[in-house]
This record gives C-alpha cells, structure tokens and sequence, in this order.
C-alpha cells in the first residue's frame, strides 16, 4: 500500500529580478520583472508502507521542496501529492499528526527550554496520554542514549546531541510516516552511526514508512533498498540502490601483487586470460583487471592467475556508491 | 479544552525560556513598567491640561481613551507573534507553524510571553476602573454587554489591520513598517473624540481605517453622545460588529497569502 503518492509535482518559485546598471538599487525596487525558478518539475514517486526511500540528488535538486510539498509547508505549484490518503496542504492539521519530521539544518525543538521541555510540549500537541508519553521517553532516551543532556537547554547541546533530541521529538508520538532532510549533516562518524541504527530499528519495530534525504552515500548503503535521484527538479533514477550498482559497476576490480621472481609468469598469466576479463594496468609485478562476472567467476579468475604465478597479496572491490552518485551528477543523465 | 491546554503550556514554556536569560527578563520588566508609567503622565498631562476637548469632559475622554487602550491591550496581549511576524516567514520558521498539529490562530495566540503589551491592557484597564465611576452612565446589563463587546470589536479592529497587513509577509514584504503606521495613527488620533477633526480626517476614520469604532462610537453610547455621530443611533450600537466583519476579512487575506510562503533554503 502506498504511504505517500506523488504525480507530475511541480513548484515555482518567484522573485523580482534585480535591475543592473545605474541606481540598481533603487530601480530593483519599482522593477515587475518577476523571475521564475522552477525547483521540482513534475516529480512522480510513490513510497510504500515500511519502505526506507534514500531521495538523492546534488545540492538545489528541488529534495527540499520535495520534502516540504509532502509536509504540507508548500503548496505544490501543479501536481498532486497524497500523504496517507490525504493532501497535505489542504488537511494540514491531519497530516501533521500523522508524519514525524526532522531538518538537519533547523531544530524544531524550543531554543531556550531543556530537552525534556520541549519533548513533553510536542507530546502535549499530539495529544499523547500521560503514561504513553512516559513509556516513549524512556524508551527514546535509552535508545538515543539522551539520559545525559535530556534537562540541559537546548542552545547548549551539542550537534550531534541536538540531533537526536530531534530525532525523539518526531518519533514520540509514533507517526507513520518520518521525513528525515540530512539527518546525519554535520555529524562524526560515531553519531551517524548512532542516528542510523536508530533509523533502521524505529522502520523495523513500528514498520515506519521513511523518506531520507543526505549527502552521506553511507547512510544510503546502510538504510536504503530503494532510492531516487533527481537533479534539476526531475527524477533521474527510481529503483533498488542494487540495481543501479550493477548498472553502473557490473564488473569486480581485481588487483594482483606476485613475488620478484614471478614476473615473467605473470605476464604469462596475463596473455592467458579467461574470456571475460580486462587487463587494466600490467607492470613488472602487478596487474589489475576488470572481472565481469557474469561472464566469467571471479574465483576462476584468481585460480587461472594462481596457477601460474606466486601471488603475494591479492585485492577484489567493487564500485564504491560514492563513484556512481558522483558520475551521475556530473553527468545530469542515468545510464540505461 | 485540550486545545486551551496546549495553548497554556506552550505560554509557560515561553515565559520559563524568557526567564532562561534572567537579567534580561527583569530589565524588559523594569521597562515595560517605565513605559507605562511615561505613558500615564501622558494621559494625565493631556486630561488635566484641557478641561474638555470637542465638549467632552476630562473623564469622557478618559473612557474613551481607556476603551482603546484596553481593546489594543487585549489585542496585542493574545497575539503578539505577529510582532516579528516578517523574521517569522522570512527565515523560515513559519515551517515549524505549518508541521505541528494545532490550528494556526492557536499557535499565533497566547504562545509567546512579553511584557510590553501586558502593560497596555493593563493600563488601559486601569484608566477604565477610575474613569468611568467619575461620569454619568445609566448602567444596565444591555449597557455592560456592549463595553465588554466594544472592547472585544476593538480589539479585533486593531488585530484586522495588524493581521492584514502581515499577511503580505508571504509576499517578502516588510510589513512592520505599515503595523507601526497604524498603531501610532490608532493611539495618536483615535484616543480622542473623532468629533474634533475636521470632516476630511473625521470621514478617513470612519470610513478609510475604521478605527473611530474602536473607541469613539462605543463611548458615544456609553455616554449618551450618539447625536454627535454621522450615522444612526442603531449603527453606533453595531459598532462591534464591525471589528468582527473586519477580522473575518484579514483572517481570509491572510490565508490567501499563506499559500504564497516560500519558506528559506530550497
């Protein structure tokens, strides 16, 4: 069943152009040349319950805008989105009791209040029961491990404690769906590691429906079956991350070390190839290759080279996300 | 029931924050105090000064001025958000309004504590309690309904305008400017009988910026004077009518606009 359904979204955002030239300024200021951005152009996406979605895409994609037409904070400029059954923007307050949301950049949480403070008055306004809002906190605060800063103000926490103050403050009061914009931005390696199992066991336990967007291929790997790229307002991929690995790395990088007196039998080994494999790079006593797999098993590979010559050390990797998202952007397309 | 919690908590928590920054919580008290005080000497210095301005005694006027005040006060003490409403939707904060549960008028009243507007009501409810033992009113109950509705039509006569104009906030307009314009018009020209301008200025009151209704026309039939009025009797007492219409108006502009919000960082 799908939690969340967009169609052909679209958002304009308007601004008056600057005047150049003289008095610019003051012209600027009686000028009605309105320019138009159009950050999402006719977005399609529909998530299902329990699914973790990683929505990817450079900086000024439109993930933002995407992010705030399904909380209801935009009004789509066309399109339509349905957020468990309803319009967001048209059912604000329905919408908003059920979806949990966290800006990595801005707290939610009262500025001047100690955590629990602000905890308690989020649990007031989704109208939690007194004993529900208990089991919650105490459950969160082992979880996040807040024990240690849940009565310090907020403006003292640090950002990674901040985080997972914001963190409790969507999850408390059980939505079912949870907007996540860059909830790991800024964070050491240890505290993404924290906010992504906590991530990964919230979906698990509640089978929370997740939409995720970040700049950390990381937390894509880890979190993320299914993920959509969109670039200049458009869906670029839509699909399992495993997917898109294979089209974009198909094939095991191999790179093998033989001893000093093993140079001529590597070359030897090198000339005597299975079909399927690519020599990279060949020089004295290494050599790389280009293994793909379905043609040719990576271990039959290895077996063939060990067979003739003294291997000493020996590497297989894969294509790293961070490669593929990176060609990706830089090439605006997807490969088919 | 629930909502009035919820409004209530939000309030304390908002004067606990306050209070976070101590010093500077007891020096918004001290001027806030200070403020007022000036602004009694004010009232005081022009009610003695003039025995009676357009014909209305010293306590006539007070009434009046009094009705104003404590409409402004009641105004500005249930909404206050709206102070900084432009930084509200310029930087984005609006989002946090628009994600939470409860309706929108709920979070924009009684959710932020300051000082300052306190004393207005305060005042201005005080200036009533000695003004109007100290001139003739054949009080009834009818008479007593009226005050407390013309206060309340005042208040959302004062609130129609501060409301209308921050809804152009979503357009990335400074609005603050044409609030302060017309609370200084509001408190310099409409703490006095509007029977003392001339008919230019007397009809831009009643017609243009309506806020001759907010103090004037209620205190012509408190004190009997509806005879000096432009209109009918009958209309004087719908002048509370008159704050509600106007509300109903800004309360739709301003939803209107809200679609407009853009929000900060796409």
């Amino acid at each position: 069943m799908p939690m969340i359904t967009a169609t052909d979204l679209v958002k304009d955002f308007t601004r008056t152009r600057p005047v150049e030239g003289r008095f610019s300024t003051v012209r600027t200021l009686f000028t009605r040349q309105q320019e138009t951005v159009r950050a999402v152009d006719g977005v399609t996406l529909s998530v299902d319950e329990g699914e973790i979605v990683g929505y990817l895409g450079p900086n000024g994609a439109g993930k933002s805008t995407t992010i705030k037409m399904l909380t209801g904070i935009l009004v789509p400029t066309s399109g339509t989105v349905e957020v468990a059954g309803m319009v967001p923007w048209l059912n604000r307050e329905a919408n908003a009791m059920n979806i949990g949301v966290v800006f990595g950049q801005r707290t939610q949480l009262w500025w001047a209040l100690p955590l629990e403070e602000s905890l308690r008055l989020i649990g007031r306004m989704y109208r939690m029961p007194e004993d529900g809002y208990r089991k919650q906190l105490a459950m969160l605060t082992e979880l996040l491990d807040m024990g240690p800063f849940l009565k310090t103000p907020v403006r003292q926490l640090s950002l990674g404690q901040r985080m997972r103050g914001d963190l409790a403050a969507a999850v408390i009061y059980q939505p079912p769906i949870l907007f996540l914009d860059e909830p790991t931005v800024g964070l050491d390696v240890v505290a993404k590691e924290r906010i992504r199992t906590f991530i990964e066991e919230i979906n698990a336990e509640r089978n929370t429906t997740v939409l995720l967007t970040t700049h950390d291929l990381d937390d894509v790997e880890r979190l993320c079956r299914r993920i959509i790229i969109i670039d200049q307002g458009r869906v670029l991929f839509d699909g399992e991350a495993a997917d898109l690995k294979r089209r974009y790395a198909p094939t095991r990088l191999v790179d093998v070390t033989v001893s000093g007196d093993g140079i001529d039998a590597l070359a030897q080994a090198v000339r005597d190839l299975p079909v399927g494999v690519e020599v990279t790079s060949h020089d004295g006593m290494k050599a790389s290759f280009e293994v793909a797999p379905e043609r040719v098993a990576v271990s039959e590979v290895i077996a063939a080279i060990s067979a003739q010559a003294p291997i000493v050390d020996i590497s297989v990797s894969e294509r790293e996300m961070d490669g593929i998202i990176r060609e990706i952007y830089e090439a605006r397309e997807v490969t088919r | 029931m629930t909502l009035f919690s919820i409004c209530w908590h939000n309030m304390l928590a908002s004067v606990r924050g306050e209070m976070q920054y101590r010093a500077s919580f007891i020096m918004s008290l001290i001027f806030g105090f200070l403020f007022q005080t000036v602004g009694f000497i004010f009232v005081a210095v022009i009610l003695t000064r003039f025995e009676a301005v357009g014909g209305w005694g010293l306590w006539e006027v007070g009434v009046l001025y009094g009705i104003r005040l404590t409409a402004h006060g009641l105004w500005v003490v249930s909404v206050n958000q709206l102070f900084r409403f432009d930084q509200i939707v310029q930087e984005g904060e609006w989002d946090r309004f628009l994600i939470r549960p409860v309706p929108i008028w709920a979070q924009l009243m009684f959710t932020q504590f300051r000082i300052p507007p306190l004393g207005d009501l305060i005042s201005g409810l005080f200036l009533l309690g000695i003004a109007l033992p100290r001139v003739s009113i054949d009080w009834n109950a009818g008479l007593v309904v009226f005050l407390a509705l013309a206060i309340i039509g005042g208040a959302l006569i004062d609130g129609a305008f501060q409301l209308g104009s921050a809804a152009f906030a979503f357009r990335f307009l400074m609005t603050l400017p044409l609030r302060i314009v017309f609370d200084d018009l509001q408190g310099r020209f409409g703490s006095y009988p509007a029977s003392i301008y001339d008919r230019p200025l007397r009809a831009f009151m009643t017609w243009i910026v309506p806020m001759a209704f907010m103090a004037w026309v209620p205190a012509t039939v408190l004190l009997g004077r509806t005879a000096e009025l432009p209109f009918p009797e009958w209309v004087a007492w719908a002048s509370p009518m008159v704050g509600f219409a106007l509300i109903s108006g800004a309360v739709w502009l301003f939803v209107s606009q809200s679609r407009h919000y853009q929000s900060a960082g796409h």
